[in-house]
């Protein structure tokens, strides 16, 4: 069964006579960011955030630096060694063209984790600005921008996405990203919206305002550390969602035109009836991949909402 | 019966037929692991209640009281409690049960009301249910007998058109009305003990006497045992047989009513008599708060709790703290200098002239310079 | 409680409204000639002109607008170029498989995410609760373009258990309908048991610290009852709400699903249509699928403020 709550918070009356306790607006003044420090509170933020962290960079150093590590081209067909097992020369072993698999992930991730994290990038910027503004101050831009928002989110992005495509071509990673950005920013400005709203009632604002600080400041200053921390965690969310978009996209062969691979191009040559069966590699090392990376940033995404959610937080 | 679980069969003993107390409380302890540390929320209670005996606790938020009148009932769940002493109801340890045999006491031998009833009522569940529930799963009642004993007991505890309010939810009755609830709650199996945790707390002054009378009625008319926790000293003034002055985690005074009221040893105790607001006195007339906090409970504590706020403060105060002695008739008090004493006239008398803050404020001598802040660092109000 | 339940028909119909315009739009403004694509080697300028008038698209946008949406209040979504069916005759055979996944996949979803969050609910943080948050947290991590693969090599082609793709319909059989059902429903339900099992777990968790709870244990009820009579019902709110999205993006949400197991579904219809340049079913079915998840959305959302006996109205 749970716990009982700390006996602090057991007892909720005050009397005039008993109770002395001052500075309950000093409390009042406190925004909720740990006075001590970022990783002081409930013992950091963990190993395990570290670790995904720290795989995400690695991940993002591989893509970043593929031209210059020392692995085979991604697209060069080696007859010689088709459907090849991990071996020493292949260290993912081969496809069924005979091309390394080890060099199309490398490579394949770097189409992967732009389609991730810029879309995402972009839409906070746009997105979470205008959330910002508009949770501050709600005005009729805010109840338009609102509809406008929820409208865009109700129509399936995906269908969108495959009907602009389908006109639109040919496919490029420029125009995809800007096809999701279009997806992330309402997503990102709703968020944004409703964390700002949640906070702009607090006391802290209130008196931040009182006490005659300017619009900007009080957006850079005080909301703005606040709303960080939630906003990041979605971020994060919405980069996985973003890959994943993406593979969808491929398994319907309307991503990325070859020859650059995404990884959800790899995985959907990798699917079809022979390639499952004959040579799984093609579709696991890839859909590994992807499975690693999304755990990492669910993940981070989770520890960090858990890190900077008062309410969790018991005595 | 039940179907819901099979339950371990304990014996209690009727009606008029117990020997010894209802309840023993011996050398209770119970504290919490905290990431601060051990934090000591009961920290050594010892008290004995009689069959159709009311008990008043009184102290202030954080001296643990609440949690006392939870551990008393085994009910402080969590895997960073620690619990040790001996709790003797009715002839069985309750400290030694398992959660099985608990169950079978709480609610049909025990019963708790809450101070809030708002919270404590399931905002979803009509009140009906909340009611007849224990009366069809522990007392065995069916349907239709529930059903009347609900309204039965609706009505004894003042709450007109009961059958119609059966079917309401706990917001769509006023305060008043859901405390009483709450007590037919408590009530409907027929204990023989009852721990009401603030019943009074966040009601109106008229509607508190009610509830207080309520509670008086239902336990002359059970012949329950009754510990009535709270913080206003004016409600177990004239209501309860005996007091026991709680101060962080620890009783400091512990007399039946009259004699705490005529002579009272504890310096906490009279602080508290003093704070309370008289009619007589002029409009405008300065409240007398009991400067400063209570302790830290998860800190080392060194000497007697009360010190840092104490008007008769002296230097073995700080350095031992006095243990619980008797002062005439089941007259319990914590205290090296107690008030009406030679010692302690001595000691206010010299803690004034040493212009000590707490002694001044107890004096009513007024703070005239931001130099007089109390020993905790806190400022007078 | 009329006046909330008119505010938000309207708002409803507004939010219609502007999806119908948005997939107008959508068709409409993007570049390409549907003639190319309808007339294929068939393409002379003669007879371009004359498919213009006849599909009308040498009226003014506006006028486009306005025929369709007349169209629509008739029962008439269009038809489609290539198969000469109805729009709507699409949508009779589409729907039903949908309805079936969607009810299939969360039902198993709520099946394995209830128990689960129960026990998680009542030790939080202990052995239990670890492996089922990490588990989830798997399922999270697997697509359904990698899952729905995996699930075919294991069951259907290794174990020859079910078939890999088609739709029974139910007229030939239950057994046969189930079994063409289960795998791609097992697909989709991976990504909705985290969802449901974190929302639920949460929840819990939230409600087991009030004091209702305390209150109820004091009564010397049992964990099970008050489990199952107190907790499960205020927590389930927002299991409601998770269950009413989800359902509302799985309308097109199942695509992969379908397009991987063959299941003529919305999502698969869809696709067909967007390569086929079919442009009226892609408008057609696009206002259907995206109608369906705001009304169902509005639904839920009417649904939790209605039953929640907390909200308090005037």
């Amino acid at each position: 069964m749970p716990e009982l709550p700390s006996y602090v918070a057991l007892e909720s009356e005050s009397t005039l006579a008993l109770d002395s306790t001052p500075g309950m607006g000093v409390q009042a003044l406190q925004s909720r960011l740990p006075a001590s420090g970022l990783f002081s509170r409930k013992g950091g933020l963990g190993l395990t955030f570290w670790i995904c962290l720290g795989w995400v960079v690695f991940m993002i150093l591989l893509a970043v630096l593929a031209s210059v590590l020392p692995i085979k081209a991604p697209n060069f067909q080696d007859y010689s060694a088709v459907n090849v097992g991990p071996t020493a020369r292949h260290l993912l072993g081969t496809d069924d063209l005979g091309r390394d698999l080890l060099s199309r992930v490398i490579f394949g991730s770097r189409v992967s984790l732009v389609i991730g994290f810029a879309p995402i990038l972009a839409g906070l910027v746009i997105g979470g600005a205008a959330g910002l503004l508009a949770g501050y101050r709600s005005g009729p831009a805010d109840t338009v921008l609102n509809a406008v928002s929820f409208v865009l989110l109700a129509f399936p992005a995906l269908l969108a996405i495959m009907v602009i495509e389908t006109f639109w071509k040919p496919v490029s990673l420029f125009k995809l990203t800007v096809m999701f950005t279009f997806v992330a920013a309402p997503l990102l400005f709703r968020v944004i919206r409703a964390t700002t709203l949640s906070f702009s009632s607090r006391e802290f604002v209130v008196a931040a305002r009182a006490t005659g600080a300017k619009t900007s400041r009080l957006l850079l200053r005080e909301l703005l550390p606040n709303i960080v921390p939630a906003a990041v965690s979605f971020a994060l969310i919405g980069v996985a969602i973003a890959i994943v978009l993406e593979g969808s996209l491929a398994f319907l062969g309307l991503s990325i035109g070859l020859p650059t691979s995404s990884l959800g191009n790899i995985i959907n040559d990798g699917v079809n009836s022979n390639n499952l069966t004959l040579n799984p590699f093609i579709a696991l090392w890839p859909s590994l991949y992807i499975f690693l990376l999304l755990t990492a940033l669910n993940l981070m995404a989770d520890r960090l909402r858990s890190y900077f959610d008062l309410r969790e937080v018991t005595l | 019966m039940s179907r819901w679980s099979r339950r371990p069969q304990l014996s209690f003993p009727d009606v008029g037929s117990i020997e010894g107390p209802l309840l023993e409380v011996i050398d209770l302890h119970t504290s919490f692991r905290t990431g601060r540390g051990l934090v000591r929320a009961v920290d050594g209670v010892s008290l004995t209640l009689g069959r159709g005996r009311t008990l008043g606790v009184v102290g202030e938020s954080g001296s643990g009281k609440t949690v006392l009148s939870r551990s008393i009932m085994g009910l402080v769940p969590g895997s960073n409690v620690e619990r040790s002493g001996v709790v003797r109801f009715s002839g069985h340890d309750l400290t030694a049960m398992s959660l099985a045999e608990l169950r079978e006491v709480w609610g049909m031998q025990v019963a708790l009301v809450f101070q809030d009833p708002m919270t404590a009522l399931n905002p979803v569940v009509r009140v009906g249910r909340q009611i007849t529930e224990s009366l069809r799963l522990r007392a065995g009642l069916d349907r239709k007998a529930a059903r009347e004993t609900a309204v039965a007991l609706l009505k004894s505890v003042g709450i007109p058109a009961p059958e119609q309010r059966l079917r309401n939810y706990p917001h769509e009755l006023s305060g008043g009305m859901r405390q009483r609830v709450m007590i037919a709650i408590a009530v409907a199996c027929g204990p023989k003990l009852l721990l009401a945790d603030e019943p009074t707390t966040g009601l109106d002054v008229t509607v508190q006497a009610q509830i207080l009378d309520l509670l008086a009625a239902q336990q002359s008319e059970r012949h329950m045992g009754m510990i009535l926790v709270t913080h206003d000293l004016g409600v177990v003034a004239n209501r309860t047989d005996d007091i026991m002055v709680m101060y962080a985690g620890r009783v400091v005074e512990q007399a039946p009513t009259a004699e705490l009221f005529a002579h009272t040893r504890m310096p906490y105790t009279e602080a508290l008599m003093r704070s309370i607001p008289r009619l007589a006195e002029a409009s405008h007339t300065r409240l007398r708060a009991i400067p400063g906090r209570p302790p830290d409970l998860a800190a080392d504590l060194r000497g007697c709790r009360f010190a840092p706020r104490c008007p008769y403060v002296q230097e073995h105060c700080r350095k031992e703290e006095p243990p619980l002695r008797a002062a005439g008739q089941g007259h319990l008090f914590r205290c090296w200098y107690p008030v009406g004493s030679a010692e302690g006239d001595a000691a206010l008398a010299y803690n004034v002239a040493s212009r000590l803050p707490a002694a001044l404020a107890f004096t009513g001598t007024p703070v005239r310079d931001a130099a007089m802040v109390a020993p905790n660092g806190v400022g007078i109000t | 409680m009329l006046r909330f339940t008119a505010t938000r028909l309207v708002q409803l119909v507004v939010i219609c409204f502007l999806i119908s315009v948005f997939a107008f739009l959508l068709v409409h403004l993007l570049p390409g000639d549907p003639t190319l694509a309808i007339l294929g080697p068939n393409d002379t300028p003669a007879a371009r002109a004359v498919l213009l008038h006849q599909l009308g698209l040498n009226k003014g946008l506006l006028a486009q607008y306005g025929t369709w949406i007349v169209n629509i209040f008739h029962g008439n979504l269009g038809a489609s170029f290539l198969t000469k069916q109805t729009v709507t005759n699409a949508l009779s055979v589409a729907v039903p498989i949908d309805l079936e996944l969607i009810v299939v996949s969360q039902v198993l979803a709520l099946l394995v995410a209830i128990p689960m969050a129960l026990i998680a609910a009542l030790r939080p943080n202990r052995a239990f609760d670890r492996v089922a948050t990490t588990s989830t947290f798997a399922m999270l991590s697997l697509p359904t373009f990698v899952a729905g693969p995996l699930l075919v090599l294991v069951f259907a082609v290794t174990l020859k258990w079910v078939p890999a793709t088609g739709f029974n319909r139910l007229s030939q059989g239950l057994g046969p309908n189930l079994k063409s059902v289960i795998l791609p429903s097992v697909a989709l339900a991976i990504g909705s048991i985290t969802v449901y099992y974190r929302l639920l777990r949460a929840d819990l968790i939230a409600t087991l610290q009030e004091d209702f709870v305390t209150m109820a244990r004091s009564k010397g009820l049992s964990t099970r009852y008050i489990l199952l009579r107190h907790v499960m019902r205020p927590s389930s709110f927002s299991l409601l709400a998770g269950a009413g999205i989800s359902i509302g993006t799985l309308f097109t949400g199942a695509f992969v699903v379908e397009v991987l197991f063959q299941l003529p579904g919305i999502g698969f219809q869809l696709v067909q249509a967007i390569y086929g340049r079919d442009y009226l079913v892609v408008q057609g079915m696009a206002l259907v699928a995206a109608v369906a998840f705001v009304v169902v959305n509005f639904g839920v959302d009417y649904l939790l403020t209605v039953l929640d006996p907390r909200v308090r109205r005037a």
